[in-house]
């Protein structure tokens, strides 16, 4: 028994000091961070995790907020959707004032939660449905959203490929959508797309459902090449969209091709080979390495705080993550310069108050206003040619189509 | 490891006294306690954190309480338990949000108690349409059939299509005040404890009454020898679907008591993994034991926890640790299951047991 005491009392002992430990530490902003490093969509998440920890360093070197560091907890919920809530009510305990989130799963099962809790939740699903703040109010990200990427990719094919071609005054475009039916993600810009295809004069075709772990597509690529389309949207994540487009290269679908911006990364031409060549997709900030401001402090930190991962291995996820605490980072300065550094405060005093606010990293600038949440209304459009990334169209769908930007196209 | 010692000097006088459900003053006195500790206690000690968590255990319990039914009490091994609950919360969903409620039905906030009694009911036939092989297959070959309800529940049918109902091609989400019984608005983590206790209670009790009836002991016998219990003349095919529909019934009610907790839903609430995990709360608390479904879970949210907190406090000197935790989460889970099968088998309800009998035969515990 007394053994028992003598290693018993010890371990109880050592706990309580690492729980208790945290508290010594002085006044700090704490900001939760979800982050998928081991489930489903890890093969981004990772990167993006990576960013996201490099960027609160860069953060608290520069002064953090108004010279008050930033505390952040960041966890691996591994996609699982119970242990969001777990570690969301944890934040919460924890009086974190923001949460950086990260995919459609945790964004969505959260949302109505955020909205009560009056919690800032910064999240890398840049859904269209997240952008009206009469419905979700607290969810905001730095990116154009989904449905106006793929407006912008098409219109840019359109403009740039299309007419310049041989065939412009002879017959309509043709276009055919390849994603997962079932997966919010892929699913969210697909009627925005139709909707400008049809604006466009576009003819569209039936929609292939390709699985995001799909390691063959020749079935559907078969059924596409029926209806010889001149372009293909894929709404996927860059693994499966590698399978679709070199499956249509050997199969010899003669089509363009087009992405959402999880479809296209420095990874995509590695998996797809020459296949890849030309495919065009929107980039909400630039890829990693480019010479863009901001991007020497990005890849110092990539070295010193992730020594071990070589930095041609390092992918545009990273910067993406970068985006996101820059932009939260602004609204709480914002917030705590105004005296509220509330939940609140973040989003009426922060976010609400920035108009044309340049992150840098090669992104848009940005706008958020009571009533509208989407960032911006220009998307860059790169092309995957001669082995880099070359910036093909900043398209400006305010600009081109004012009235629908403005009166319809909120929130999906 | 059923029954426990009664106290020295007092003994049962016929069978009914002897399934009580009060069988000393002492047991009376210590449910009013947990009763007065769970509802009046509990909700004004812990904090919105504590209470997600014991949400959490309410929620695995609910979950586990129909696994443990089919592997602890019938022998039936389960791994797709997961997709009952994703019915059960779709049913209540689609109830909710889609069937034209009249204005006074709303009002008078039956919406929801109706949707969780229809959902409890769907789920429990869908069970046992996944419980038919077991009347031909057992042991390996019925974890594979009920795996198989996993893939064509959620991952075909729910994904496919239910999820799609209305072409959202998103989350469902419940607004605000949808989710009410009777004048009641469940919007807080408090308001979601006491629902989750009572749901808890109910479900707890019912299991625990079944189970001293002729069905329980039919399964009893099923799971202990299922030739000999067909030999005594059970109708072993109809008690092992009974005890699927059952399972299935309270996975419902687990179902509906989710949507409550974060008024919205998507097929990623439920995967294959949620169904392992039930299975793995069963073997630490102790299969064959309905005190084992509560410690297990109680065990596997409240020390996975800990451990989390221990790792936050730790994270100052090892930066990297909180993203590793989900690693560690899942190597603890596995260590702990391969520890209490090594070392405690009939898991922590097989302490509590010991623990009663102790104080029971005081002085003469030995």
């Amino acid at each position: 028994m007394i053994n028992r005491v003598r290693v018993i009392f010890p371990c109880f002992l050592i706990i309580a000091i690492f729980l208790f430990a945290g508290s010594a530490i002085g006044e700090v902003v704490k900001v939760g961070a979800l982050n998928d490093m081991t489930g489903a969509t890890s093969d981004v998440g990772k990167d993006y995790a990576l960013g996201i920890a490099e960027a609160y360093h860069y953060v608290n070197d520069h002064g953090g907020i108004n010279g008050k560091q930033i505390k952040i907890y960041q966890f691996d919920y591994g996609y699982r959707i119970p242990e969001a809530l777990t570690k969301y009510n944890l934040f919460k305990r924890l009086k974190c004032v923001l949460v950086q989130g990260w995919g459609t799963g945790d964004t969505e099962a959260l949302s109505p939660t955020v909205a009560k809790d009056k919690m800032p939740y910064i999240s890398a699903s840049y859904s269209a449905h997240l952008t009206d703040p009469s419905k979700t109010p607290y969810n905001l990200f730095y990116s154009a959203d989904y449905s106006t990427m793929a407006r912008a990719t098409l219109t840019a094919w359109f403009d740039t490929v299309w007419s310049k071609g041989a065939e412009k005054d002879k017959r309509k475009p043709r276009l055919v959508c390849s994603y997962m039916f079932a997966s919010p993600y892929c699913s969210a810009p697909i009627k925005a797309i139709k909707d400008q295809a049809k604006l466009l004069g576009f003819e569209v075709g039936e929609d292939q459902d390709v699985s995001l772990f799909a390691l063959d597509a020749k079935s559907q690529v078969l059924a596409m090449k029926k209806f010889e389309p001149d372009v293909v949207w894929h709404g996927n994540t860059a693994m499966s969209v590698a399978t679709t487009i070199r499956d249509a290269y050997s199969l010899g679908l003669k089509a363009g091709h087009i992405t959402n911006i999880w479809g296209m990364d420095e990874n995509l031409p590695r998996l797809a080979g020459e296949a890849a060549e030309g495919v065009m997709a929107a980039a909400s900030c630039a890829y990693f390495g480019m010479d863009v401001p901001m991007m020497d402090d990005v890849k110092a930190y990539a070295k010193k705080y992730n020594p071990g991962i070589p930095e041609d291995k390092r992918l545009i996820r990273t910067i993406q993550g970068w985006c996101n605490v820059l932009v939260a980072t602004e609204a709480m300065i914002r917030a705590d310069k105004a005296g509220d550094l509330t939940g609140e405060g973040i989003l009426k005093k922060g976010f609400e108050t920035m108009k044309d606010f340049n992150l840098g990293l090669g992104t848009n600038p940005v706008t958020y206003t009571p009533t509208d949440h989407r960032p911006t209304s220009k998307v860059k459009v790169y092309q995957w040619k001669d082995g880099k990334f070359n910036m093909v169209a900043d398209v400006d769908l305010q600009q081109r189509w004012p009235d629908q930007w403005a009166n319809e196209w909120l929130g999906w | 490891m059923s029954t426990t010692f009664l106290p020295c000097g007092l003994y049962h006088q016929n069978y009914s006294e002897d399934q009580g459900w009060f069988q000393t003053p002492f047991i009376k006195g210590k449910m009013i306690l947990l009763f007065i500790l769970m509802f009046f206690v509990l909700p004004y000690v812990l904090d919105d954190y504590w209470l997600g968590n014991a949400n959490m255990i309410g929620y695995t319990i609910l979950g586990a309480l129909g696994v443990q039914l089919l592997i602890g009490f019938c022998g039936q091994v389960t791994l797709g338990h997961a997709a009952f609950i994703a019915v059960g919360a779709y049913t209540s969903t689609l109830l909710i949000l889609n069937v034209p409620w009249p204005q006074v039905m709303l009002d008078m906030g039956i919406a929801y108690p109706i949707s969780i009694i229809a959902a409890a009911f769907v789920a429990g036939i869908w069970s046992v349409i996944f419980g038919l092989p077991s009347a031909k297959v057992k042991g390996f070959y019925l974890i594979l059939t009920t795996m198989a309800a996993q893939f064509i529940t959620v991952d075909f049918i729910i994904t496919q299509y239910v999820s799609q109902i209305g072409g959202r091609g998103q989350a469902f989400s419940l607004p605000p005040g949808t989710i009410k019984i009777g004048p009641w608005i469940i919007d807080s983590d408090v308001k979601v404890y006491y629902l989750m206790c009572v749901l808890v209670i109910l479900c707890t009790v019912g299991v625990a009454n079944l189970l001293r009836t002729k069905v329980g002991r039919a399964w009893v016998a099923i799971r202990d020898n299922d030739i000999a219990a067909e030999a005594m003349g059970i109708n072993i095919v109809i008690y092992k679907l009974s005890a699927f529909f059952v399972a299935g019934f309270i996975g419902g009610v687990a179902g509906s008591f989710w949507i409550s907790n974060l008024a919205a839903i998507s097929p990623e609430h439920f995967p294959w993994f949620w169904s392992l995990w039930l299975v793995g709360v069963i073997l630490i608390g102790g299969a064959g034991s309905i005190h084992g479904v509560v410690f297990g879970s109680i065990f596997m949210v409240v020390v996975m926890e800990l451990l989390s907190l221990g790792a936050m406090s730790m994270a100052d000197y090892y930066p990297d640790l909180l993203m590793k935790f989900q690693f560690i989460k899942e190597a603890a889970f596995g260590l702990a299951i391969c520890v209490f099968l090594m070392y405690e088998p009939y898991g922590l309800a097989y302490r509590w047991w010991q623990m009663k009998n102790y104080f029971n035969l005081w002085p003469f515990s030995y």
